[in-house]
């Protein structure tokens, strides 16, 4: 029996081609290059606009001329006569000339532009040098280190336009850039991890740097990428027309866990970055004495504090103990910044939306996955106080169980070697109990 | 297909003629007109020194990059690479504002001197070959060997004062650098010494006449090469602050 | 050039033992089975061995690739962990870049160039063999680190300092090291072979200008190895001082700039794509005359392109590192020097083209490949001007977009190219045609797989997705594209396995007909390979030809009338040489090329695993040098008078190929 399969091939082909092209388009792709949100990736898709088309007409001409030539010059097995020869053109001076200066010509009109452009961009992206003052510079510098496999945030937060005293003479100054370690930190700035948080609508001058090997920071939808490489400085800007999440991934290949060092640049209206940074340099607040949260800093304290550092404005606690609650210097020392205390500074850990290195969220509930730009960022300063008050916003809460997998063994939920010196050991001596402290511990640090 | 008598392209006589019904130096050939006129060795061996060529000019921009960083990480006074010198030598280091006070320039110019001297033995070796005086031959090539050892001798003395004076290979950039690129050069030094070495061998065993001329050449060029290699590495390393 | 000597016995016969000095063992006498293959020193039957260990590792480096596909189906796939994936695309890269394609030229090159030039084989047939054995067994030696720790992990460009021992301390970068070292080795030693092949041992009246186009590109190809070759050397002997006696060339700690690995490996880098190329584009040139039936179009343009290519490929390199922090102007610089590099490529593409217009094109698997080439590297070749753009570079590069178009342009072109070359030269090495009609199926299975497989990545590049990640979430929005392109993967694994089956299947088929002879021109060829019998005879050429024009061979069989019309006088098989050997003397096959080969891996493996284990590799490489220095190049068992004296020894203890070059005199 024949069956009529023809029509029904065709209904589906028609369907999967329709799906295919819905997929293709949906609006789902939080890295896309064809969607810029600021001016510098707006400029280079801008240039691009011009270049496509041009690409577009050639690939077309080529091909299409090959395939034409191809078939209209065929001759059939059966047809073949040795005898019977095409006429013999050896060339064609003025031919090959013509077609060697005219794509010359063409891609002259395009470097024209271009070269424009590259320096349209590079004084963008290397206006200003940390800590220049006038026209243009005096917005706020950042710096981003990259490391295995996490991107921290340095804010110039007091303006003096350094981030640290590197050689250690006790002035902050330009000798201090000079060194491969400009990671130690300026007492007065403040530190964050993952998520870059900038105000929207103004160029952001960022100063690239890694504590590792070489990474590169990139969003898309913001500008181009650029290595961190360690030992070096890059300058590099960002800047969103609106405010809103913009994602990122590092982009050269970093080791172990590179498809898993994510990022995002989170763009908030002035006002509420004014508020956000206000609050990032007050320091945290010890817990309440016989809550959880109390027992969690505790344990802290013990099992944490040796690779993390919370500043907090707690007077009971000893300076003398080992318990850094100060602020640790993790760029003093290059095997010690290399093996252990590069950990993410968790002083206002709940302030963020994601961690480990952006691939978990912090939080639960809508726009909350840290894959996709969904977050309403009008929410973004109030992330922990939404969650605190759970019992009417069941949708919105801490993400208790991953915090708990991934305190008690990071290496399950994110490949990393600890035992090299590279990323979060596991704990597996913690119990539940104490891992639900130090979940509670971690969503009172807003 | 007939034998037809075909021209041969002679190229231009060199210093092989290769007589009827002996083979080429090529690895046992009927005999192969060169096409360049030069033979198979020579080409292959300019060949080789083309790309020896780029081997040492990326350790001489290895060691430049290399030596300009540790300067300035020095005079930045980055702990972790002072602590790498002996207190001593860091305060030279840093006076100076270069890793000169470390070199001896009078006793390596005079050791460059000997190597340069050995150029010309070559050449005296070569030409008494070409000659046929196989005497002078062997005290030329013999002489080329010494020179050569005394240069030897002179870099392993200096890598010891060196290495006694608190530059280690593992140390800082600049002991890697200096160590690896002159390492390097003495090593293609030694290479050239076994060589003559070996065709002062072939030559006391009568194997070294007139007919191979070309085999002295090709050491010559070698060692030529070599000499003009140190020249750089003398001017860039040890003069140029 | 006529054969002026007296008849020498071939290398099979057997005459009483002549004055035997010492150390010169008996020499290898078998004509065939596994020691003549270890110990020949025949161009083609190397030409062959690079061809099949060429395969042998594409198997390897297939593999890879579906492990690859097969991972990122899906969103947050678990088939293969981090480790894994970034071992597994480091080896994929670094075998088909260093073990497929880069041997693959060197096979066609091996045994077509010395035929095309009317050569009885290489210049120093013994080096050659040791080029091909150090690259085989280097390259196995890198294989094995799939079983001793996993593979390298840094990615093929291996960027430091994640190379270093602090964050990678298993031994797979060592290995990848010091494999590629040996192969680096191969390389410079068959580079400085193949170029005094070319220059010196062309057939009386075969100037430069007359040359096959395939002929020229192997020159550029080769030169370009010469001196690409000992850049990478350097890269990796920094890095091996590194990671075994603790230099700090990429220690930033000590201020060590991590560019300069950078610097180092795409000087290599960048020419090194070209080199990967070019052969292939000799070979389109060869093909599509061929069976377009007229004269390749432009001739001088198309070498003087190759050419130029050669060259501008050297000022290129900064353009892998736009956005690694170089600096403006050398952004600039390198961006307008990268987009003026397409010019001679579009002038070879259109060369192509025009040397179809107008012709009687016969569409047989080879021809299809090679217009397969012509069309997909031209997509290659556009995505490529878009990131010669710096601005759009910055992102476009390491995403996707990047890893489609070098495919296009190594897959499309040069993996095209060879196919290409297989099916068209297959005749000449093995004496029967690939099938046409499994032919057909190959070439379709393949572009259908090819453009499915990388056609999406350009999509996924662009909408962000970066490059070496072991796996993405199903929000990014690259889900769908992704399996695409592994459904294309699978499709194309399948094509690339049909060439193979072809092989083994079309030689079935011959031996069921009876193996009848498919003569020695069976594609009405131009250049001097098809005027000898098929398969070509060990000899070569019985006389050397005599070579008047462009497309020699061609010329003999037609010549233009009086009036101009083309008329043909001759078949190729009345024309073609018997392949009457008598008289001809050839160089005798020697144990010592693979011998020395196979002590550098030792030499690799203690530097790896114990310092202790390169002593005895290094005594054998010694042991090795001179018992090459002290076998006279002719078999003495069988010597005709003709042995040359042979005395000391030149050794050099660093083992470059300097000594290599200069025992062969002694």
């Amino acid at each position: 029996m024949r069956v009529p399969l023809p029509k029904s091939v065709a209904r589906w082909t028609a369907l999967a081609a329709l799906a295919l092209t819905a997929a293709a388009c949906a609006d789902d792709k939080p890295l896309n290059t064809f969607e810029p949100a600021g001016p510098a990736a707006d400029r280079i898709d801008g240039f691009m606009f011009y270049i496509w088309p041009i690409m577009g007409i050639i690939f077309v001409l080529v091909i299409g001329g090959g395939i034409w030539i191809s078939v209209k010059n065929r001759v059939k097995p059966e047809d073949y006569d040795p005898e019977d020869l095409p006429p013999q053109t050896h060339g064609n001076t003025r031919l090959e000339v013509a077609w060697t200066i005219l794509p010359a010509v063409l891609l002259a009109g395009i470097s024209v532009p271009m070269v424009a452009q590259i320096w349209d961009l590079e004084e963008r992206n290397d206006a200003c040098e940390p800590g220049e003052v006038g026209e243009g510079c005096d917005g706020l510098d950042i710096m981003v280190i990259g490391q295995q496999w996490w991107w921290e945030y340095r804010y110039d937060a007091d303006g003096d336009g350094f981030f640290q005293d590197a050689n250690g003479d006790g002035v902050v100054d330009g000798r201090d850039q000079e060194l491969p370690l400009e990671i130690a930190l300026d007492p007065d700035d403040v530190v964050t991890a993952t998520e870059l948080v900038i105000p929207a609508d103004q160029q952001i001058d960022l100063l690239l740097t890694s504590r590792d090997v070489i990474h590169s920071y990139w969003i898309p939808r913001l500008n181009g990428k650029r290595d961190t490489v360690p030992g070096r400085l890059h300058t590099w800007s960002v800047e969103a027309f609106e405010p809103g999440k913009y994602t990122g991934w590092c982009t050269e290949y970093c080791g172990l866990s590179h498809a898993r060092m994510r990022m995002s640049t989170i763009a908030l209206p002035q006002d509420e970055f004014d508020a956000w940074l206000d609050n990032q340099k007050q320091l945290a607040e010890v817990p309440e004495v016989g809550t959880d949260a109390y027992e969690g800093r505790e344990l802290f304290a013990q099992q944490c504090a040796s690779c993390h550092v919370i500043n907090d404005n707690s007077a009971d606690f000893d300076p003398g103990d080992d318990v850094a609650f100060t602020i640790f210097d993790y760029g003093e020392n290059f095997e010690a910044a290399l093996t252990s205390k590069a950990a993410p500074n968790l002083t206002h850990f709940a302030t963020r939306s994601s961690f480990a290195g952006g691939i978990f969220g912090v939080y639960l509930g809508p726009g909350t996955d840290p894959n996709d730009d969904a977050l309403d960022v009008s929410q973004y300063l109030t992330l922990a106080e939404q969650a605190s008050a759970a019992d009417s916003r069941d949708d919105f809460r801490v993400n208790s169980a991953q915090l708990k997998r991934w305190i008690a063994n990071a290496p399950s939920q994110k490949a990393m070697d600890p035992d090299d010196g590279r990323g979060m050991t596991a704990f597996p001596q913690l119990t539940d109990e104490q891992l639900d402290n130090l979940v509670a511990y971690l969503a009172t640090l807003d | 297909m007939s034998d037809v008598a075909i021209p041969v392209e002679k190229g231009p006589v060199g210093a092989h003629d290769i007589r009827p019904g002996e083979s080429a130096h090529d690895g046992g050939h009927e005999e192969h007109h060169a096409s360049l006129g030069l033979s198979n060795m020579k080409l292959a061996m300019w060949l080789f020194l083309g790309s020896e060529c780029l081997l040492f000019g990326a350790l001489i921009s290895t060691y430049l990059l290399s030596k300009a960083n540790f300067i300035t990480e020095l005079l930045a006074g980055n702990p972790d690479v002072i602590e790498t010198l002996p207190p001593e030598i860091a305060a030279e280091f840093i006076a100076a504002g270069s890793v000169e006070p470390i070199y001896d320039i009078p006793f390596t110019s005079a050791s460059s001197f000997i190597l340069l001297m050995s150029s010309l033995t070559m050449v005296l070796a070569h030409k008494s070959t070409h000659e046929g005086d196989i005497r002078n031959q062997r005290v030329w090539l013999a002489a080329t060997a010494v020179l050569g050892s005394t240069f030897i001798a002179g870099q392993v003395y200096e890598f010891t004062v060196f290495f006694r004076e608190g530059i280690t290979y593992n140390g800082n950039l600049f002991g890697s650098a200096f160590y690896t690129l002159t390492g390097f050069h003495g090593v293609h030094v030694t290479g050239g010494i076994l060589m003559l070495v070996a065709l002062l061998i072939m030559s006391f065993r009568g194997k070294l006449q007139r007919d191979r001329a070309e085999t002295v050449e090709l050491v010559g060029l070698y060692w030529h090469f070599v000499d003009i290699v140190w020249v750089l590495i003398f001017t860039i390393v040890y003069l140029i602050p | 050039m006529a054969i002026t000597e007296e008849p020498l016995a071939l290398p099979a016969g057997d005459s009483g033992p002549a004055e035997k000095p010492l150390g010169v063992f008996t020499r290898p006498r078998e004509a065939t089975g596994l020691v003549n293959w270890m110990t020949t020193v025949d161009h083609k039957k190397i030409g062959i061995m690079y061809g099949a260990a060429s395969m042998f590792f594409l198997l390897i480096g297939g593999l890879a690739a579906i492990l690859i596909r097969i991972q990122l189906a899906t969103p947050n796939s678990t088939f293969l962990s981090a480790d894994a994936y970034n071992r597994i695309f480091t080896m994929h890269g670094t075998v088909m870049v260093f073990l497929v394609v880069m041997p693959l030229g060197a096979a066609f090159a091996n045994y077509m160039m010395p035929i095309q030039v009317g050569a009885r084989d290489v210049a120093f047939p013994r080096i050659n063999a040791f080029s091909f054995w150090v690259f085989f067994l280097g390259g196995l030696m890198l294989n094995t680190s799939w079983f001793l720790g996993g593979g390298a992990n840094g990615g093929w460009f291996n960027y430091a300092p994640n190379n270093g021992i602090a964050y990678s301390p298993s031994t797979g970068i060592d290995f990848w090291n010091v494999g590629l070292l040996i192969v680096g080795f191969g390389s410079l030693t068959g580079s400085i072979n193949l170029i005094t092949t070319v220059l010196n041992l062309r057939a009386p009246g075969m100037s430069l200008m007359k040359m096959p186009v395939f002929v020229w590109m192997t020159l550029v190809t080769q030169f370009l190895l010469l001196f690409a070759i000992p850049v990478l050397t350097v890269a990796q002997l920094l890095l091996l001082f590194d990671r075994l006696f603790e230099a700090n060339f990429f220690n930033v700690a000590q201020g060590a700039d991590p560019l300069l690995w950078q610097h180092l490996f795409w000087i290599f880098g960048h020419p090194e794509v070209y080199l990967m190329i070019l052969p292939a584009f000799g070979i389109v040139s060869e093909v599509i005359p061929t069976f377009a039936r007229k004269p390749i179009f432009g001739y001088p343009f198309m070498v003087f392109s190759g050419i130029a290519i050669g060259f501008m490929g050297w000022g290129v390199w900064a353009h892998h590192m736009f956005v690694s922090g170089i600096g403006p102007l050398s952004v600039t610089a390198f961006s307008v020097a990268t987009m003026f590099i397409a010019v001679p490529t579009g002038v070879k593409i259109l060369n192509w083209l025009a040397t179809m217009w107008g012709g009687k094109l016969i569409l047989n698997t080879a021809m299809l490949f090679a217009i397969g080439l012509v069309t997909q590297f031209t997509i290659g070749g556009l995505s490529g001007v878009s990131h010669a753009i710096a601005p759009s570079d910055t992102q476009q590069t390491d995403t996707y977009y990047i890893v489609a178009h070098f495919h296009y342009v190594l897959f499309g072109g040069a993996l095209f190219g060879f196919i290409s070359g297989l099916y068209f030269w297959w005749p000449k090495v093995f004496g029967y045609k690939m099938n046409e009609k499994v032919g057909k199926w190959n070439f379709w299975a393949m572009v259908v797989g090819f453009n499915l497989t990388f056609g999406p990545m350009h999509i996924l590049g662009l909408q962000g997705m970066p490059r070496r990640m072991q796996t993405y979430d199903s929000a990014m929005g690259f889900t769908l594209w992704n399996f695409v392109a592994t459904i294309g993967s699978l499709i194309l694994a399948v094509g690339t396995l049909m060439t193979l089956y072809n092989a083994f299947y079309s030689y079935f088929q011959w031996k069921a007909v009876g193996k009848p002879d498919v003569g020695p021109d069976p594609w009405d060829g131009r250049t001097l390979e098809w005027s000898v019998q098929s398969p070509t005879p060990e000899h070569n050429f019985d006389v050397s030809p005599t070579v008047t024009s462009l497309d020699d061979f061609w010329h003999r069989k037609y010549v233009e009338d009086d009036d101009g019309a083309i008329r043909r006088v001759a078949t190729g098989d009345e024309l073609a040489q018997p392949g009457n050997g008598e008289g001809v003397h050839l160089p005798a096959p020697s144990y010592w090329p693979i011998v020395l080969s196979a002590a550098l891996p030792i030499v690799g493996y203690g530097l790896i695993y114990n310092l202790w284990l390169t002593v005895p590799g290094g005594l054998l490489v010694i042991a090795a040098l001179f018992g090459w220095a002290l076998e006279p190049a002719d078999d003495l068992d069988l010597d005709d008078g003709h042995g040359h004296g042979h005395g000391g020894d030149h050794d050099d203890p660093d083992g470059g190929g300097n000594a290599d070059d200069l025992l062969e005199m002694v």
